[in-house]
């Protein structure tokens, strides 16, 4: 099936991943590509240890393709060209991350879990987040509307400790949403919470899904997967298309 | 800084949610607190006798060998004619014994001493002899009423300060000789820093036996000579050194006892007459081994010390072109500042202060250290929050940014508290030294037994509860408390600063704030090199790795 990367807004391009474990080469990913259209929804399955979470990963910009091991688009034109700066702006623009363990930071509360994204953005040099960039004030109130909306207006300024799992989860959404990102990065977001609760999540990314948002979700349950536009499986390092849900 | 919002946040955060950051607060405020006290003291220590000894001595000093400089009243007018000299003074600089009052075994104490016979009018214009003369009346009732009620010097009568300003006692129009005030074991100090005689051993008033031996312009050592004074007043400088050995009389008595008074001028080169005697050729003028000069206001003791050179350059070719004036010129005199001249009492607590300043900064060391491992643990402990931070774009510098505005936090905190401490224990210094020197009110070791017992009752419960951490911190505490009030219990008052070990009779209480601020500063310095190692660790953790394991 040829992809049609060129209208793709995300996608992996023949992507390589080798991890030198000790002597062994293991690798991980072996020319996997996937494209990844504008207002999709893609659930992507695979066993456990068949390199989703790094292909993950490589889409955010939190790692690299081997050398000549391909490489990840972004509108277009690949992004880690340039070092620093352009990636971190990447990651904090363009890309919202949501792990199946929450990882919200202990110390913070809610709140400001939710909008450090943005208060981060704020530390990237003008240059880089330019007309983009969310006045503080602003942010704050939309992170407030967004967990409100979430049903978390009363947990503001809890600790992470004091919530349930499922809150938890809302408000890691709530933080990947923070900048208006253009593709959520999903790795297995309801793997740690019951079916209900991981119900609830799911109809959560379903409503930001129908106001335009492209989900890339990473997955174990095929059950879960049924809720994507489209599955894909990780098999052998390569992406198989698995079928078209909708 | 508004970019760094979430570093700022974040570094606020680890600060106030956990105990270790300001134990290292605590320990950098101590270190700045143990360096700015230590030199400070030292630095008081080093200007109050740099000032002192300058009061004793003058600004420049003029001395010639043990024979003595000739025609002294001739350039001490040719100084007083110099634009930046206040006042100069002859005098002469000797050893001698003193047979003191009281006894000590058999016979009564002797003590050797360093005699300094000086025209004390001229002499009181150089230095703070005047100010320095112990015994004297309360200027007024508001003096009287600082003073204890068995102070002596309550009933003394004026003539005393006069007495001891003219080197005479009055009554008997004899001269006389004042003491330094530990010359004689008579006088004890007080904790108020007065004195009060023991066994009645009062000074003033009581007659003591000097003996010197002259030294003839070739150098041999004649016979030594006695001469009995009554002692009419007792000085006290502020320098040990000087109060336990100097004593002074007049000039006209010194020159006389040592043979330096004007005598005739025999022609050696003639044929002595029937009985032995050769003839006279004229008069061989006076002695001195020593003139203080004191230098007008604003004057440079250096530049002083110049002008003296100069003049007496002078003065000496002067001498020498005339043929009238025979008596023989030292062959060398030596011409120094006060600074000079009490090097070898000012150079070695220099050196110790700079020792100890080296000493005490290398605990900076340990403070760095401590902050080291403290910051170490807080990234090993925060990797995966530092992965999810990287995650949401937080860049490499921001991470940095974190722990060395939080090592900065810490530096600036611990250095402002530790100069605070330092100021509250130096200007009150001469207080807890006084309380140190004192038995500790009974109140205090009572409330700390008190203390102890309420930690005892907390060690009590923990045990009771079965909790290990805090019956070990309560069982600290007890044991810490009970041992603190059992010493303050059994404390009796001991002078730490002993006026006999040192040259002050009091602490010096002045912060020396150069050395604050730099110590200060360092505290920051090294608080940030201690943040920097585990926040380039921080900044280098791979946000994958972090994401995957953390
Ligand atoms: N840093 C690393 N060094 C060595 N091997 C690694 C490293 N990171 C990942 N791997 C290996 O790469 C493979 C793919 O890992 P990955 O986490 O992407 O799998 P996954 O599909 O997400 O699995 P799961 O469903 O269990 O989350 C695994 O075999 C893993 O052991
Ligand atoms: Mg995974």
């Amino acid at each position: 099936m040829a992809e049609p990367i060129d209208c793709a807004v995300l996608a992996a391009v023949g992507v390589r991943k080798t991890y030198s474990f000790g002597a062994v080469p293991v690798e991980v990913l072996r020319g996997a590509d996937l494209a990844v259209k504008p207002g999709e929804w893609v659930a992507v399955l695979g066993s456990s240890g068949s390199g989703k979470s790094t292909l993950l990963h490589l889409m955010g910009g939190l790692d690299r393709p081997d050398v000549n091991g391909g490489e990840i688009r972004f509108r277009g034109s690949p992004i880690a060209v340039t070092h620093g700066h352009r990636l971190d702006t990447y990651r904090n623009r363009d890309i919202g991350f949501v792990y199946q363990f929450y990882h919200l930071l202990p110390e913070l509360n809610v709140l400001e879990n939710a909008m450090l994204p943005a208060m981060v953005g704020n530390w990237l040099p003008r240059a880089f987040s330019g007309a983009r960039g969310l006045r503080r004030a602003e942010a704050r109130q939309s992170s407030i509307a967004l967990l409100e909306s979430f049903g978390l207006g009363h947990r503001m300024h809890h600790r992470p400790a004091q919530l349930s799992g499922g809150e938890r989860q809302r408000v890691a959404i709530a933080r990947a949403l923070a900048n208006a990102p253009t593709v959520l990065l999903a790795d297995e977001p309801t793997g740690n919470l019951d079916v209900k609760t991981g119900a609830g999540i799911l109809d959560l990314l379903s409503e930001r899904h129908a106001r335009g948002l492209t989900i890339v979700m990473v997955t174990h349950d095929p059950a879960v997967a049924q809720r994507a536009d489209r599955m894909v499986k990780l098999t052998d390092g390569r992406v198989e298309a698995e079928g078209v849900v909708r | 800084m508004g970019h760094s919002v979430y570093a700022a946040l974040l570094s606020n955060r680890y600060l106030t949610s956990r105990l270790i950051p300001f134990i290292a607060i605590a320990a950098v405020a101590l270190c700045v607190a143990l360096v700015v006290t230590v030199v400070s003291v030292m630095t008081g220590f080093l200007n109050m006798l740099k000032d002192s000894g300058r009061l004793v001595v003058g600004d420049v000093i003029v001395s010639s060998g043990i024979g003595g400089m000739p025609y002294s009243d001739e350039f001490v007018a040719d100084l007083k004619g110099l634009p930046s000299v206040q006042g100069a003074t002859p005098l002469i600089d000797t050893i001698g014994m003193l047979r003191m009052p009281y006894p000590s075994g058999n016979q009564k104490e002797i003590v050797h001493v360093q005699v300094w016979a000086v025209d004390p009018l001229s002499f009181a214009t150089v230095t703070d002899y005047a100010q320095d003369l112990y015994w004297r009346p309360p200027a007024d009732a508001a003096a009287a009423a600082t003073m204890s009620p068995d102070d002596p010097r309550r009933s003394l009568s004026p003539s005393i300060l006069q007495d001891g300003l003219t080197l005479t006692q009055s009554r008997t129009g004899t001269p006389g000789i004042t003491l330094g005030m530990h010359v004689s074991v008579g006088n004890a100090r007080q904790r108020d820093g007065s004195y009060l005689p023991r066994y009645n051993w009062f000074m003033p008033g009581m007659d003591v036996t000097l003996t010197v031996v002259p030294i003839s312009g070739s150098g041999t050592l004649s016979q030594p000579r006695e001469h009995t004074f009554p002692i009419v007043n007792e000085l006290q400088t502020g320098i040990y050194e000087i109060d336990k050995n100097r004593i002074y009389i007049p000039l006209k008595e010194g020159q006389r006892l040592l043979r330096m008074d004007d005598a005739p001028l025999f022609d050696l080169n003639a044929e002595p007459d029937a009985e032995g005697n050769y003839p006279i050729i004229g008069k061989a003028p006076s002695r001195v081994t020593k003139i203080l000069v004191r230098a007008r206001a604003g004057t440079n003791a250096n530049d002083l010390r110049e002008a003296v050179d100069a003049r007496y350059a002078d003065f000496s070719s002067r001498i020498k072109a005339d043929p009238t004036r025979r008596a023989k010129m030292p062959e060398f005199v030596s011409i120094l500042t006060w600074e000079q001249q009490l090097r070898d009492l000012i150079t070695p607590v220099e050196k110790e202060r700079e020792m100890m300043r080296v000493l005490f900064s290398l605990i900076y060391l340990v403070c760095a250290g401590l902050i080291l491992s403290i910051f170490w643990a807080i990234v090993v402990e925060k990797t995966r929050d530092i992965g999810i931070l990287r995650s949401i774009g937080a860049s490499r510098g921001g991470v940095l940014w974190i722990f060395l505005r939080y090592g900065l936090i810490i530096g600036v905190t611990g250095s402002c508290l530790g100069v605070l401490l330092a100021w509250g224990v130096i200007r009150n210094i001469n207080a807890i030294h006084e309380a140190i020197g004192s038995d500790a009110p009974p109140a205090i070791w009572i409330g700390t037994f008190v203390f102890a017992g309420g930690c005892a009752v907390g060690l009590g419960r923990a045990i009771w509860i079965g909790r290990l951490l805090s019956i070990l911190l309560w069982l600290l505490g007890t044991s810490v408390l009970t041992l603190i009030a059992t010493a303050l219990a059994l404390h009796h008052g001991t002078l730490i600063w002993d006026p006999s070990v040192y040259y002050f009779t009091i602490v010096p209480d002045q912060v020396d704030w150069t050395t604050a601020w730099t110590t200060a500063l360092g505290g920051v310095l090294f608080s940030v090199i201690g943040a920097a190692i585990p926040a380039a660790k921080a900044a280098d953790i791979d946000p994958v790795e972090a994401l995957r394991y953390g």
